[in-house]
């Protein structure tokens, strides 16, 4: 029988498999019965003796592996890691999760690539566990689990507050009655039984919340736990004495396991790894909401597009167009030490967008001027001084969720952006191909068809590590708030 | 009616003999001390800002010797509101400006009664929701001068961050094209959002055909042609009995699935979904002047009944001689 902690670790009896082990002592040591569990999955391949993992530590870094690679590795091949789908590994799954997170809360703390990492995999080892099971088990372990989950019969749907903020499950996919979450076949028929016509109401709830959605629900709040119990360790982490080495050093080998896709696989369409460099603006490359800014603002939402939306992205995709893989807060001057491109490439880029505005932004609001130099650091003055830089923060490019929101008119989406949540993702994707292709024209000039933009076919290759981290927007929207107009 | 912009000398009138502070809503007076009051005193926009008033009576007072182009309070309360500081929470609230609808019928150039009441069809339909699907209280509505502002006091709410905030939005104007493709048991189902009577896919039903029953020739949706806006037109009536069925085969299933995704993204302008996600947003004040076309901001009784050429006309108007 499957137990309710090899899907949700933090379950009650995932905490007592914990409390079972007691201490950190013999944490390395070697397990031959995971070892001859792993050995014995008829399913499983095994290529070399060292891919069977013999400790809680290596398991916890196979949990990671199959993550990144079944990610990025072309040549994934799932047989080898069947294991962890089989609950026999269930007690050693526990503690290597909680190795993981503690691991992770510790070194990296909750707002990290890791931890996005680290909540994702789980989110997907859980999917992948769902499916090896029948449909009676799965039901079950559904329906005790969510029990668990959600304390009460009746959930308002306010409960899943942390859910929807961080956008894990999004409002129009619950079932909502005055408030209240349906989830139950009952409640369902009770309440919407005698508006359905036409059609069977058993089998409209067994599509529209059936297993599907209980899963779903399930699977995100167990993965909002997991979050949530990284940072509680992340902060108790701060206030405790030494963490332990053991802990100090998974999360180092965890960080060498996520590195790897850079240097192995690449990441975005399928470049050849590296990080993006800082380069001229090829304005080929700009996703369609900067092409239409740039083509002018006629109407409203002129200050908006000028200063919030386009200095933060011409500013990042000259001077740092890798933010948000890198994760570090830097200053213009970081990257551009004599202000000397910001004067020459960003600044008039961006007061050329502002001239195209009808009426030219600064015609009649010269005081965004000052406005701009604040979203790139440098205070509310109206020249760029570097004793001034670090009086504001250097804005980062909105989301495309922001902008659908603050600037709807900008939004037209072509096919990239279905693959990307920040246009400074679209420019990173896109320049490669821009840039692959001129090279390709230039190898091949009797090609004329290479010139031409549109024709570029897109790598599906996933690009998500890159735009998750586009949610690390401003939240200071305190100067942007002006009255109702 | 003539919506002509307020002389100096009728704003002072209105404050000095007409307005009364008590005419502020009971959800505002209460709560005054931790809101921020903003000011607009030439018509410039409120930069007059950071303004706390310890107690009614020194808002009547700043009020009838200012006599402000325009006057706004904070829809968040603070622990220290002078600084915007200590943020304690924030009303949830929904901003339908009748010059901004995407699907006007009306086509008039500012705003006119057409379009006023259409906003309050709007209105109607977003308090349905906000009230039905999602189960909150304690909603209040004011007529803000050029639409409607939704004030939603709700606890459960007041406190939610702007994501949450941006998923509400999109939920109450039907801003996603809700999923017609279902498995089950490894079989696929097709259910279109017309078919499910409740729940999001309802919401979504609702505001798809209020947009049909107002769309014009003119009205301009992404990837939409002009031979499909005519088909609509031919057969929309079919909406009125609720022939959704014989409406998409109308239209054919490939133009009407462009049709509903033009539509669900014109939806999101349905509301000024800036004014929902700002945590610290100023709001007219209910009972203020809105200078720029003479009428008052007015706290709603009764939406069925209420008629802002009626209730929200200051007395100065009528006495003007030209």
């Amino acid at each position: 029988m499957v137990s309710i902690s090899f899907l949700n670790p933090l379950s009650p009896e995932g905490k007592d498999i914990v409390r079972e082990l007691g201490s950190f002592e013999g944490i390395s040591d070697d397990i031959p019965e995971l070892r001859r569990l792993v050995t014995r999955n008829p399913s499983q391949e095994i290529v070399d003796d060292k891919e069977i993992p013999s400790n809680y530590l290596e398991l916890a870094l196979k949990r990671i592996e199959w993550y990144i690679k079944k990610k990025h590795d072309r040549e994934f091949n799932s047989r080898r890691y069947s294991f962890l789908s089989d609950y026999s590994i269930t007690k050693y799954d526990v503690i290597s999760f909680y190795l993981l997170c503690q691991a992770i809360g510790v070194k990296f703390g909750p707002n990290s690539r890791e931890t996005r990492v680290m909540v994702e995999a789980q989110g997907d080892l859980i999917q992948e566990r769902m499916g090896k099971l029948s449909i009676q088990e799965s039901r079950l372990m559904v329906d005790q689990s969510l029990a668990m989950l959600l304390h009460d019969d009746m959930v308002h749907w306010t409960f899943f507050q942390e859910l929807l903020s961080t956008r894990k499950i999004r409002l129009t996919e619950l079932v909502l009655d005055n408030g209240e979450l349906i989830l139950n076949e009952e409640d369902f028929l009770h309440r919407f039984g005698s508006r359905i016509k036409h059609r069977n109401p058993d089998s409209m709830y067994q599509l529209l919340i059936g297993d599907e959605l209980k899963e779903l629900i399930m699977v995100k709040m167990i993965m909002q736990e997991t979050e949530d119990y990284i940072k509680q360790v992340h902060e108790k982490a701060r206030v405790m004495v030494e963490p332990n080495p053991i802990l100090l050093e998974l999360a180092d080998e965890v960080a060498e396991v996520l590195a790897e896709p850079m240097q192995h696989y690449g990441y975005g369409s399928g470049r050849s790894g590296g990080p993006m460099k800082a380069g001229p603006l090829n304005p080929l490359a700009f996703p369609p909401c900067v092409k239409k800014a740039l083509e002018g603002i006629k109407s409203g939402g002129r200050n908006d597009a000028i200063v919030l939306f386009m200095t933060p992205f011409v500013s990042y995709a000259r001077l740092y167009p890798d933010v948000f893989r890198m994760n570090i807060t830097k200053r213009v001057s970081d990257q551009d030490p004599q202000l000397q491109i910001t004067e020459n490439e960003v600044l008039p880029l961006i007061y050329e967008a502002a001239q195209r505005c009808v009426p030219p932004l600064f015609d009649d609001q010269p005081q965004e001027k000052v406005n701009i130099n604040a979203k790139l650091g440098f205070g509310m003055h109206s020249t760029l001084k570097m004793e001034h830089e670090g009086e504001t923060t250097w804005y980062t490019p909105m989301s495309c969720e922001k902008i659908k929101l603050h600037l709807p008119h900008l939004c037209r989406p072509d096919d990239v952006c279905k693959k990307i949540g920040n246009p400074l993702s679209y420019y990173n994707r896109r320049i490669w191909e821009v840039m692959n292709l001129d090279k390709e024209d230039s190898d091949s000039e009797d090609n004329p068809s290479s010139n031409n933009v549109d024709n570029i076919q897109n790598s599906d290759i996933q690009n998500s590590d890159i735009e998750n981290s586009a949610n690390n927007e401003n939240k200071n929207s305190d100067d942007s708030n002006s009255g109702e107009g | 009616m003539d919506l002509k912009p307020a002389t100096p000398n009728e704003r002072r009138q209105y404050y000095r003999e007409e307005w009364d502070v008590n005419d502020i809503p009971e959800f505002i007076r209460k709560t005054l001390t931790q809101r921020e009051f903003g000011f607009d005193h030439m018509g410039r926009g409120p930069n007059d800002r950071y303004r706390v008033f310890q107690n009614t009576d020194y808002l009547r007072k700043f009020m009838r010797y200012r006599t402000p182009f325009a006057a706004y309070s904070s829809v968040a309360f603070y622990h220290k509101p002078r600084r915007r500081d200590g943020w304690i929470k924030a009303e949830l609230v929904f901003d339908v400006d009748a010059k901004d609808i995407p699907i006007r019928s009306c086509g008039c150039e500012n705003v006119c009664e057409i379009c006023l009441n259409q906003a309050k069809d709007i209105v109607h339909g977003l308090i349905d929701t906000i009230q039905g699907d999602l189960g909150l209280s304690d909603i209040h509505v004011v007529y803000s001068g050029r639409g409607y502002h939704i004030r939603v006091l709700d606890d459960k709410v007041m406190g939610m961050d702007s994501d949450v905030r941006s998923q509400i939005v999109k939920y109450l104007v039907g801003s996603d094209v809700p999923r017609s493709e279902y498995s089950s048991h490894g079989m696929k189902y097709n259910l279109e959002h017309f078919t499910v009577p409740f729940g999001y896919p309802q919401v979504f039903t609702d505001r798809v055909k209020q947009a049909l029953l107002n769309l014009n020739l003119d009205t301009e949706i992404d990837e939409v042609s002009k031979d499909i806006k005519k088909a609509v037109i031919k057969h929309r009536e079919l909406l009125s009995e609720d022939q959704w069925g014989l409406f998409r085969k109308e239209i054919g299933p490939v133009r009407y699935a462009r049709l509903v995704k033009g539509i669900a993204s014109l939806n999101l302008t349905l509301v000024d979904a800036k004014v929902s996600i700002d945590l610290k947003r100023i709001l007219r004040l209910p009972s203020s002047l809105h200078s720029g076309v003479s009428m008052k901001s007015t706290l709603i009784k009764n939406l069925e009944t209420f008629d802002p050429f009626q209730d929200a006309v200051p007395k100065f108007v009528y006495e003007r001689k030209d």
